[in-house]
C-alpha cells in the first residue's frame, strides 16, 4: 500500500512523544494502564516503520521521503562581506531523510524499543516516569538515525543522554547513580568533541554562495547534510579552493580534514565503543535495568557506528581510506581483547558487555574494508548484534528476577526449571557465536569477506575470534543452563506470556535475517554509493 | 529427471519433522519416534529413487546479492552425492527406529527426536550443497546438532564438558575451512564457489589459481576435515563425545557426521590432486591417525570409547586412501564403515541397555544371555576386522591396494593398522561375550525387537555391501568416476590374501590372549603402569592441551582483565580525579575573603607585567 502524502518520518520520530504526552495525563498508580499505553506507543513507530519498509524503494540512490522545514535562521552582519549580498545568514533546518543506511537501524530501534517496553514488566517502581523517559529516549534515537542536518542530529543525540541518565540512575541496581554519572560525563565528552567538529564543518563546508535573487548573491552557512556533502565532494566548491594570495576562511586543508576525521572517530568511538574508550559501557551493562540495557546495547551503541559512517566516512572518504588499516587493526583489537576478557567473567552482564566490545570489532573490520560487501556486513552486524544482545539481556533480566543473581558461578541447571527460557538463551548464544542460519553469521561472514580482499593477514587473525567467541559464549551459557539445578531454584517458573512474546519476536528476527539476509541487504543496495563512488572514481581515475 | 529435480525435498522431510516436533512439545512423547521416522523414511525413499535414476542435476538460487557479487544456495545431484544420501538416510532411519526402544523412558524424547531430525536435515543439506559456502553453513549446523546431542543429558557434568569440547575443538578446524572459503572467493575466477566451477578451474591445471595458493586452500580445507573427522591432532573431542546417547554415537559419531570430512575432501578432490604437498599431508596424517588411534583402542575399558578410537582409526584409513589418490577406496570404506560401525554402536547400545554398564571389565559371558546381539555384534566385528567376505574386508582391500601402488610405507602402516584393528576387536568381543557370565551379565536379557531389527538390517549390509567393488569387479569406481576409473591391477590376489591373513592373525592372537589365555599381551604394560596410564589416556594429549593451551589462555584472560581494570579504566579514573581535584583546588580560591582575591589580582598583574616586559626584552 502506498504511503499517502504524510510526513511519515516525522510521524515515526515523534509518535513516541505523543505516547509520552498521553502518559503524562494518567494517574501514576495505574501500572497496568500505563504499561499498556506505553507498549502501544512503541508499537506505533514500529508499525509505521514496517509500512515504510514495504514501500521503500531500494533502487533509489540517496534519501527517500525527505522532510524539510526551515527552523533556525540567523541573519548575520553583512558589514564583514563588504555589501552586495541579498542575504547572509546561518540556517539550521529541520531535515529528515531515510536511505538504505538509516532504514535498517530505524527498524532495529523500533523493534527493540517495543520489545523492551514489553520486557519492562520487571520494573517495580515509578512506572509513569519510567515509561515517559523510555518514550523520550526512543524519540531521540529515531531522530538520530533520520536527521539530515548536523545540528538536528546533535540535538537528537543529546536527547538520548538525558533519559538514559534517569533510566540508569533511578531504576538501576546498587551502583546505579555512579554508573549514570559516569555514562553522562563520558558521553558528554564525546558529544563536546562532536559539536566542535560540526561547528567547524558548518562554518567551512556548510558555506555556499547561492544564485542571485534580484539584489545580489545569497551567502549562507548551512547545517544541511546534503549541502555539506555536496560541497565537500565538489572540487569547485568554496571549501576546496586554496585562494592564491589572500586566505580563504572557508578552506579545509587536508590536514584539517584529517583532524576532523580523527575527532569524529573519537566522538563516535566512545559510543561504539572502540578500545580503549569502552570502560564507561561496562558499568552501564552492569547497573542498568535489563530493558534499558536491551536498548543501550541493542540501539544506543549502534549510534556510534552510524555516526562514524554517516559523518566520518561519507564526509571524509579520503581520510577513511587512509585510516582504513588503522580501523582494521582497531577492529581486530576490539574483537580479540573483548573475547579474551569475556572468557574470564563470572558476571553475565560483564561477559555480555565485553562480548559487545568484541562484536563491535567486527563492525570496524567491515567498515575498514571500504568494500561494498564489508560495509553491508558492518551494518548487518549492527542490526544482528542489536537483536541478539537485546534477546540475551531480556533473558538475563528474567532469570535475575527469579534468582536474584546473574553470576555464572551461582547459577546452573536452569534448563530443567525453565526449559523455554534456557532454550532461548542457548539459541541466542549460538547466534552470538555466529552459527549459520542465525543472523550473527551473516554479519561476520560479509564483514570478513569484504575485508579479506585487502587485509588478508588481519582477517586470518580475526578468524581466531570465532573460536574464542565460541569458548566464552558456551562457557557462560552452558554454565547457567547445563549441570545440576541448585535445589533453591527448583520451584522456578518458566517465562510468562508477556516475557515469551518479545523472546519469540526477537528470535524470529534473528532467524529471519540468518536465513533470508536479503531482507536487509536489499535495502542497503545503494546505501554506500556516495562513499564507494568516490573511492572507485579515485581508484579508476 | 523428475526425482532428481525434487532432490531438494530430501532434507525438507526431516526439517518438517523437526518443526512439527518442536511445535508439539513434550506432551506428544508417543508420536515423536513415528514423526521422526516418517521424516527420515521420506528422505530414504526419495534418496533411493534419485540414486536409481542416476542422473546429474543442479539448481540454485541467490541467497545474498551484493552489487554484482552473489552468494547462492543450491543443490547438486550426482553419483557421489546420491550415494551419500542413501547411506545417510539408511542409517538415520534405522537409528530413529532403534531409539524408540533405547530412549523409551527418557522424558525429553520429543526433544531428542527433534534434534535428530534437525541433524538429518543438516547432514542432507551438507551432502546436497552445490557450493563451498553452503556446505560450510550445513557443516556448522551438523556440528551444533552434534553438540546438542552430546550434551543431551545436560545435567551430567561429563556430558556438559564433552559437548563444549566437541564444539570448540571442531571449531578450530572450521576456522580453517572458513578461511579456505574466503580464499576461494577472492582467487577463483568470477568469485565462483560452486563445486562444478572448482572442478573446471583446477582440473585442467589452467593456472588460473597460483599453485601455492592452491596448496594453501587444500590444506585449509583439510584442516576443517581434521576437526570434523577426528584426525590427529584434533581428534580429542570424539572419544569424549561418547557421553551422548548411544544411538547418537552410531548415527553422528560413527556413520555420518564424522565422515563429512572425508566427503568434503572427495567433493573438492581436484584441489588436492592439484597439490602434491596437500595429498601427502592427507595421506600421512591419515595413516598416522589410523595407527595412533588403534593403539589407544587396545587398552580402553569402555565399550564405547574402544569403538570411538576405532572410528578415529578407520577415518584415518579413509584419509589415507584419499591421500594416495583413491577416491573410490575412501568412499567405499566410508560406506561400509557407516554400516558396520553403526551396527557395532547399536550393538553396544543393546549391551548397555541390558546391563547398564559399558565397562568391559564388568561384563563377560554375555553371549549366552544375548545371543542375537552377540551374533550381530560379531558380524560387525568381523566386518571391521577385515575378514572376508564381510564388507570391511573389500573396502580395506581397495585402500591397501591403492597404498601399495603409491607408497609401500603407507601400505605397511595400513597392514599394521589392520592387525591392531583385528586384535582390539577380538579383545572387545571376547571380553564381552565369551567366558563365564559375570554377575551383571547373569541378569541381562535380550533387547526388544525394535532395537534388534535395525541391527539385523545393518548386519545384512555389513555382510553384503562389500560386493559393489572387489578386485574383480569395479562397480563402485565406475559409478563414482565413470570412464576415468583406474584399471585394477592384473594380479588381483596378492593384496587381498595378505590383508585377510593379517586380519586373521590379529583375531587369532586375540583368541589366544582373551579366550585361551595362553599368552598375556598386557604383561609388558603391566610392568610399566605409567606407560599404561599414558596409553589409556590417549597419550596424554588432553592433559597436554590443558597445560599448553587452556591454562595459558585463562592466565592471559586474567592478565588482560587486570590490564583493563587498572590501566585502561585506571587512566579514566585518574583523568576524572585530576579534573575534580582541579575543581576542588579552584573552588578553594573562592573563599569569600576580599584579601585573597586582592592578592590573586596583584599576583596576576605582576605576572602580566613580567611577561610583557620579558617579550620586549626578548625581541
Amino acid at each position: 500500500m502506498m504511503i499517502p502524502d504524510w510526513p511519515i518520518l516525522s510521524l515515526i520520530v515523534f509518535s513516541p512523544l505523543a505516547g509520552a504526552a498521553v502518559l503524562l495525563a494518567m494517574p501514576k498508580q495505574r501500572a497496568r494502564l500505563l504499561r499498556i499505553t506505553a507498549i502501544i506507543a512503541t508499537l506505533l513507530p514500529l508499525a509505521l516503520t514496517l509500512w515504510l519498509y514495504a514501500d521503500f524503494d531500494a533502487n533509489r540512490v540517496g534519501d527517500s521521503f525527505e522532510e524539510y522545514a526551515a527552523w533556525v535562521n540567523i541573519p548575520l552582519d553583512q558589514a564583514g562581506l563588504g555589501g552586495g549580498a541579498a542575504s547572509y545568514g546561518l540556517h539550521l533546518d529541520y531535515r529528515l531523510g531515510i536511505d538504505g543506511l538509516s532504514l535498517p537501524l530505524v527498524l532495529l530501534a523500533t523493534v527493540i524499543t517495543a520489545m523492551a517496553a514489553l520486557a519492562s514488566v520487571t520494573i517495580r517502581k515509578r512506572w509513569k516516569a519510567y515509561y515517559i523517559w523510555l518514550l523520550v529516549l526512543e524519540c531521540g534515537m529515531l531522530g538520530v538515525f533520520l536527521a539530515r542536518d548536523l545540528f538536528l542530529f546533535f540535538i537528537f543525540f543529546e536527547i538520548t543522554l538525558i533519559p538514559m541518565l534517569f533510566l540508569i540512575g533511578i531504576w538501576g541496581l546498587f551502583n546505579r547513580e555512579k554508573a549514570a554519572t559516569r555514562f553522562l560525563i563520558y558521553n558528554g565528552l564525546g558529544s563536546a568533541v562532536m559539536l566542535i567538529v560540526f561547528a567547524i564543518v558548518v562554518m567551512t563546508a556548510g558555506f555556499s554562495i547561492g544564485d542571485t535573487q534580484g539584489g545580489g548573491a545569497v551567502f549562507s552557512y548551512s547545517g544541511s547534510y546534503e549541502t555539506i556533502l555536496a560541497n565537500l565532494s565538489d572540487p569547485q566548491a568554496v571549501v576546496n579552493q586554496v585562494a592564491a594570495g589572500n586566505v580563504n576562511p572557508f578552506y579545509l586543508s587536508n590536514g584539517m580534514e584529517t583532524a576532523l576525521f580523527v575527532l569524529l572517530l573519537i566522538a563516535f568511538g566512545i559510543k561504539l565503543p572502540i578500545f580503549p574508550f569502552h570502560s564507561w559501557m561496562l558499568s552501564v551493562h552492569r547497573e542498568a535495568p535489563a530493558p534499558v540495557v536491551m536498548i543501550h546495547s541493542g540501539i544506543l551503541l549502534k549510534m556510534g557506528a552510524y555516526g562514524l559512517i554517516r559523518f566520518g566516512f561519507f564526509l571524509f572518504p579520503e581520510q577513511a581510506e587512509r585510516f582504513a588499516p588503522t580501523l582494521a587493526v582497531l577492529g581486530l583489537i576490539n574483537l580479540l581483547y573483548g573475547a579474551v576478557i569475556a572468557y574470564r567473567q563470572q558476571e553475565l552482564r560483564s561477559m555480555l558487555a565485553y562480548s559487545s566490545l568484541s562484536h563491535m570489532g567486527i563492525v570496524l573490520l567491515g567498515l575498514a574494508s571500504l568494500h561494498v560487501i564489508g560495509m553491508q556486513g558492518a551494518v548487518f552486524q549492527l542490526v544482528s548484534h542489536g537483536l541478539i544482545s537485546a534477546l540475551l539481556f531480556l533473558l538475563i533480566g528474567s532469570f535475575y528476577e527469579r534468582t536474584g543473581t546473574s553470576r555464572i558461578d551461582e547459577l546452573g541447571g536452569l534448563a530443567k526449571a525453565a526449559p523455554f527460557m534456557a532454550g532461548a538463551l542457548l539459541a541466542g548464544g549460538l547466534a552470538s557465536l555466529g552459527l549459520p542460519g542465525l543472523s550473527g553469521f551473516v554479519g561476520e561472514l560479509l564483514a570478513l569477506l569484504g575485508l579479506f580482499d585487502t587485509h588478508k593477514v588481519i582477517v586470518s587473525i580475526a578468524l581466531l575470534g570465532i573460536i574464542l567467541t565460541a569458548a566464552y559464549v558456551l562457557r557462560a551459557i552452558m554454565g547457567i543452563t547445563f549441570g545440576e539445578l541448585p535445589a533453591k531454584y527448583g520451584s522456578m517458573k518458566d517465562a510468562r506470556f508477556i516475557e515469551a512474546l518479545p523472546i519469540v519476536v526477537l528470535l524470529a528476527f534473528v532467524l529471519l535475517l540468518g536465513i533470508y539476509p536479503s531482507f536487509l541487504t536489499e535495502l542497503m543496495k545503494h546505501g554506500f554509493d556516495p562513499l564507494l563512488h568516490h573511492i572507485n572514481m579515485r581508484v579508476g581515475g | 529427471m523428475a526425482y532428481s529435480q525434487a532432490a531438494w525435498l530430501i532434507p525438507v522431510f526431516p526439517l518438517a519433522a523437526f518443526l512439527v516436533l518442536t511445535a508439539l512439545g513434550r506432551s506428544f512423547r508417543r508420536s515423536a519416534p513415528i514423526i521422526a521416522s516418517i521424516g527420515t523414511l521420506g528422505s530414504l525413499a526419495l534418496s533411493v529413487l534419485v540414486m536409481v535414476e542416476g542422473v546429474e542435476y543442479r539448481d540454485r538460487i541467490n541467497w545474498i546479492k551484493i552489487g554484482d557479487l552473489s552468494l547462492s544456495i543450491g543443490f547438486d545431484v550426482n553419483h557421489l552425492t546420491s550415494l551419500m544420501l542413501v547411506i545417510v538416510s539408511i542409517v538415520s532411519f534405522l537409528v530413529c527406529m532403534y531409539s524408540a526402544g533405547y530412549m523409551r523412558d527418557d522424558e525429553r524424547l520429543t526433544v531428542f527426536y527433534g534434534y535428530v531430525s534437525l541433524f538429518v536435515f543438516a547432514m542432507m543439506g551438507l551432502v546436497l550443497a552445490d557450493n563451498m559456502l553452503m556446505l560450510y553453513l550445513f557443516w556448522e549446523l551438523v556440528g551444533v546438532c552434534s553438540f546438542l546431542l552430546v550434551g543431551f543429558w545436560y545435567h551430567k557434568p561429563e556430558a556438559k564438558a564433552a559437548a563444549k569440547k566437541a564444539f570448540i575443538v571442531t571449531r578450530i578446524g572450521d576456522a580453517g575451512l572458513l578461511l579456505a572459503v574466503l580464499l576461494l572467493f577472492w582467487y577463483m575466477p568470477n568469485h565462483a564457489l560452486d563445486f562444478v566451477g572448482i572442478q573446471n578451474v583446477f582440473q585442467g591445471q589452467s593456472g588460473a589459481v597460483d599453485a601455492q595458493i592452491t596448496t594453501l586452500i587444500a590444506l585449509l580445507v583439510f584442516m576443517g576435515a581434521i576437526g570434523k573427522s577426528g584426525q590427529f591432532p584434533l581428534h580429542v573431542w570424539l572419544p569424549d563425545a561418547m557421553e551422548g546417547p548411544t544411538p547418537i554415537s552410531a548415527l553422528i559419531h560413527a556413520a555420518t557426521m564424522v565422515a563429512a570430512g572425508v566427503f568434503l575432501i572427495a567433493r573438492t578432490f581436484v584441489l588436492f590432486e592439484a597439490s602434491a604437498v596437500a595429498m601427502d599431508t592427507v595421506a600421512y596424517i591419515g595413516a598416522f591417525t589410523a595407527l595412533f588411534a588403534a593403539s589407544i583402542a587396545l587398552v580402553q575399558h569402555d565399550v564405547k570409547r574402544i569403538l570411538a578410537y576405532s572410528t578415529i582409526s578407520q577415518l584415518g584409513y579413509m584419509m589415507m586412501a584419499l591421500g594416495v589418490g583413491s577416491l573410490t577406496g575412501a568412499i567405499f570404506h566410508l560406506m561400509t564403515h557407516a554400516f558396520f560401525k553403526a551396527l557395532l554402536f547399536l550393538g553396544a547400545g543393546s549391551i548397555i541397555h541390558a546391563t547398564k554398564t559399558q565397562d568391559i571389565r564388568e561384563l563377560g559371558g554375555l553371549g549366552g544371555r544375548m545371543r542375537l546381539t552377540a551374533l550381530l555384534f560379531g558380524v560387525g566385528a568381523l566386518a571391521l576386522s577385515g575378514i572376508p567376505p564381510f564388507a570391511g574386508f573389500w573396502s580395506k582391500d581397495t585402500i591397501l591396494a591403492a597404498a601399495l601402488d603409491s607408497n609401500p610405507a603407507l601400505f605397511a602402516a595400513g597392514l599394521l593398522g589392520a592387525l591392531l584393528t583385528a586384535l582390539y576387536m577380538a579383545r572387545l568381543f571376547f571380553r564381552v561375550f565369551a567366558g563365564k557370565p559375570s554377575a551383571i551379565s547373569e541378569a541381562a536379557h535380550e533387547s526388544p525387537a525394535v532395537m534388534t531389527i535395525p541391527m539385523l538390517a545393518l548386519a545384512v549390509l555389513a555382510l553384503g555391501a562389500g560386493f559393489v567393488e572387489t578386485p574383480w569387479y569395479d562397480g563402485l569406481s565406475q559409478w563414482l568416476l565413470g570412464d576415468e576409473a583406474p584399471a585394477h591391477a592384473a594380479d588381483g590376489y596378492t593384496v587381498p590374501i595378505i590383508g585377510a591373513a593379517v586380519a586373521l592373525l590379529g583375531l587369532y592372537i586375540g583368541w589366544l590372549a582373551y579366550v585361551k589365555r595362553t599368552i598375556r599381551l598386557s604383561a609388558a604394560l603391566d610392568a610399566m603402569p605409567s606407560a599404561r596410564r599414558l596409553l589409556e589416556n590417549g597419550y596424554g594429549l588432553d592433559a597436554l592441551y590443558t597445560h599448553l593451551i587452556v591454562k595459558p589462555y585463562r592466565l592471559l584472560g586474567s592478565c588482560v582483565q587486570l590490564f583493563d581494570r587498572y590501566v585502561v579504566d585506571g587512566l579514566v579514573q585518574l583523568a576524572a580525579f585530576g579534573v575534580s581535584a582541579l575543581g576542588r583546588g579552584t573552588a578553594r580560591l573562592q573563599n569569600g575573603q576580599v584579601q585573597t582575591y586582592g592578592l590573586a589580582a596583584v599576583i596576576g598583574l605582576l605576572v602580566l607585567i613580567v611577561v610583557l616586559a620579558g617579550r620586549r626584552l626578548w625581541s
